[in-house]
């Protein structure tokens, strides 16, 4: 167990720069995930952690000793991969107790080792068998066997999940979890499933271009973003982004949409001088009806239903905006509908750099 | 009362006519397969058993086994046997090792792979006939440099030709087919390593697995089927073609360098004893499916192990 420190970590191929100066610092023991859109240099960042890349400048310290010019095998780090990377000669048993073998450990401890490690995972009755008798699940099961086996200071996993269907990866999710629980072991989780980042994570690092954007506890990126990226990116349905303007009043800032009254915030807002704002609400906070909040009317456009919930479409003032509800509505197109918006729901981001405003 | 007689015998012809229907839809493929592959075939095997000399108007009659009892009696023809195994042991052995290190190396990137990764596959594109021609001359002390080069670093007496030399002259012919056949294995290997997935690498390198080791355990596992597959089709390929030995030495001096596939274009085309010359093939025929039988086996045992 180890903490991991990264600092002013840049990486260049060619050209593109992938990583833009990146600073980050995961606890020993923390399950930290890193999530972004594809090419956000997420990836990137856990191969230089591995020492499958080099950076091209800054540090990379594992439990204090810095491994930036140590090759893999030397960093006493596991991975786990998206397609598993399995060694398809070797069965079940070979493959996680490789490791061992390459340390030359008597052959009764491995067997030992890799049996505890494979009761753990539930593979004792597929010692036997070569990967592509494995399923999916099995599969991503025996590479979690592989890391474990190495009692590593760090895991780090790279879109583990991504090759599974949807119920399996569910299961999985919650197994790794479990695993880390019983293990306490430092892991760096790499996904784009800002729902994995969520369910699994003590602390979110979101990245965008090369850029660490907010680093957090789940609620802390969902409740309190930093940017509109991170706004956008977590949760799903995504929060609505509207544009309006505000202005300072006596009560505090009224924000209107359209022209027509939106809501207003009773605290102190630095607002840019022409008023132009992007208003940010989730679909989940916003309730229909009329209610505590200020009321503000918007046209009905479509109902969408998976039968615990409905995301209801709607219009306001020309810009489109969802609603995530637990009712069962019946609503016809255009038909006028009532919205109790919070003024604590609300968040404010600058349309030009996208910041928060605060 | 006679329709219920009649009917019984009627559907047991049709029930012969839907037993022969495979067979009828399948026969015009059959018959062309017969007239174009097995006819030609046991025409030629026949040939063994006949006294066929192409400038004997009086020969072609039945002659049993004296053609094979000759075989065995015929020292050139086993010395072509012996050769045999020499051509295509040092053809298919050296193509195979110098074609894997080419696809090692050309595995991995660096400025100017394609156009070298080009240049390389280029003797494959070559007609066997021209590369024969050409080593030929490469290997003529009169105009080719290579004898002068060899002598000059002591590997040779003198600058002789090689071809000539009844000790040395299939040598010549196997090193044109192992510049020639190289390429054949480097593209095979190289396909077959790259089709091997980066990140089982890079997980091997996690695993503390240095090169030598990933090479054993990944990149040879991973080779092996292909290695077996190419090498058992490149040694039927390379036994079974004589240009470069009729390009090069016409199987001499004196039958020296003659293989049996070579030998039976000799005895054919020169000799122009036909039937003689089907007897060799014949053999020929006999030992290498003997060995696609072997081939078949080990390909079975492997596809069973999968």
């Amino acid at each position: 167990m180890a903490s991991i420190d990264i600092k002013n970590v840049r990486k260049d191929f060619g050209p593109v720069s992938v990583l833009k100066g990146v600073d980050l610092a995961i606890a020993s023991g923390e399950f930290a995930v890193l999530v972004g859109p594809s090419g956000c240099g997420k990836s990137t960042l856990l191969r230089l952690i591995a020492g499958l890349e080099d950076a091209s400048s800054g540090e990379i310290h594992i439990g204090g000793r810095r491994v930036d010019d140590l090759p893999p095998r030397d960093r006493d780090i596991a991975m786990v991969f998206q397609s598993y990377a399995l060694y398809p000669h070797m069965n079940v048993r070979d493959n996680m107790g490789y490791s061992l073998r390459l340390k030359r450990t008597p052959q009764a401890r491995i067997a030992e080792i890799v049996g505890r490690a494979g009761a753990k995972l539930g593979l004792e009755a597929l010692g036997e068998r070569k990967p592509r008798e494995l399923s999916g699940g099995q599969r991503q099961r025996v590479a979690m066997g592989r890391a474990i086996v190495r009692n590593p200071k760090a895991f780090l996993f790279d879109e583990p999940l991504s090759n599974l269907d949807a119920r399996m990866r569910e299961q999985m999710r919650f197994e790794i979890r479990k695993l880390h629980r019983d293990l306490g072991a430092t892991s760096v989780y790499v996904t784009h499933d800002q729902i994995e980042a969520m369910t699994m994570a003590d602390r979110i690092v979101a990245m965008n271009a090369g850029i660490i954007q907010q680093v957090g506890t789940p609620l802390e990126l969902y409740d309190d973003p930093a940017n509109v990226f991170v706004a956008g990116f977590i949760g799903s349905p995504a929060m609505n982004f509207l544009t309006g303007e505000a202005r300072r009043g006596e009560t505090g800032v009224a924000l209107s949409v359209g022209g027509k009254a939106f809501c207003t915030l009773p605290q102190a807002v630095a607002v840019p001088e022409d008023g132009r704002v992007t208003i940010g609400i989730r679909p989940e906070r916003i309730r229909i009806g009329v209610g505590a909040g200020q009321a503000v009317e918007a046209a009905a456009d479509l109902v969408e239903t998976t039968g615990a919930a409905s995301v209801v479409h709607v219009d306001l003032a020309g810009q489109a905006m969802k609603i995530f509800t637990t009712e069962r509505l019946q609503l016809s197109q255009g038909q006028r509908i009532p919205l109790a918006i919070e003024a604590k729901d609300v968040c404010l981001f600058d349309p030009a750099g996208g910041g928060r405003l605060r | 009362m006679s329709a219920t007689v009649s009917l019984p015998t009627g559907s047991r012809a049709r029930r012969r006519l839907l037993m022969f229907e495979p067979y009828l839809y399948s026969a015009p493929a059959l018959l062309l397969v017969a007239a174009t592959t097995l006819i030609p075939i046991v025409i030629g095997i026949s040939y063994a058993f006949r006294n066929i000399m192409l400038l004997d108007p009086t020969s072609g009659d039945f002659v049993g086994l004296d053609n094979f009892r000759e075989l065995l009696r015929d020292a050139s023809f086993w010395n072509a046997l012996k050769n045999t195994v020499v051509w295509t042991a040092s053809c298919v052995g050296f193509q195979f090792l110098f074609g894997l290190i080419l696809a090692l190396m050309l595995n991995r990137p660096f400025p100017g792979r394609a156009l070298i990764q080009a240049t390389i596959f280029l003797p494959w594109a070559i007609p066997t006939f021209l590369v024969g021609m050409n080593w030929s001359w490469l290997l003529n002390p009169a105009i080719g440099p290579l004898p002068h080069w060899a002598y000059a670093l002591g590997l040779m007496n003198a600058p002789d030709n090689i071809l000539s030399d009844p000790d040395y002259a299939l040598w010549g012919p196997i090193f044109a087919g192992i510049w020639w056949g190289t390429p054949f294995f480097a593209i095979t290997l190289l396909a077959a390593l790259q089709s091997i997935p980066r990140e089982i690498y890079e997980a091997a390198e996690i695993d503390g697995a240095g090169g030598l080791e990933r090479f054993r355990s990944i990149t040879l596992p991973f080779l092996a089927p292909t290695m077996v597959i190419t090498v058992l089709l490149r040694t039927i390929w390379v036994a079974n073609s004589p240009e470069l030995i009729v390009v090069m030495t016409k199987g001499g001096p004196a039958d020296a360098s003659q293989i049996v596939a070579s030998y039976v274009f000799t005895q054919a085309y020169q000799g122009l004893n036909f039937g003689y010359a089907s007897a060799v093939a014949t053999a020929l025929v006999l030992l290498l499916l003997v060995y696609a039988f072997l081939l078949i086996a080990i390909r079975q045992t492997m596809l069973g192990r999968r």
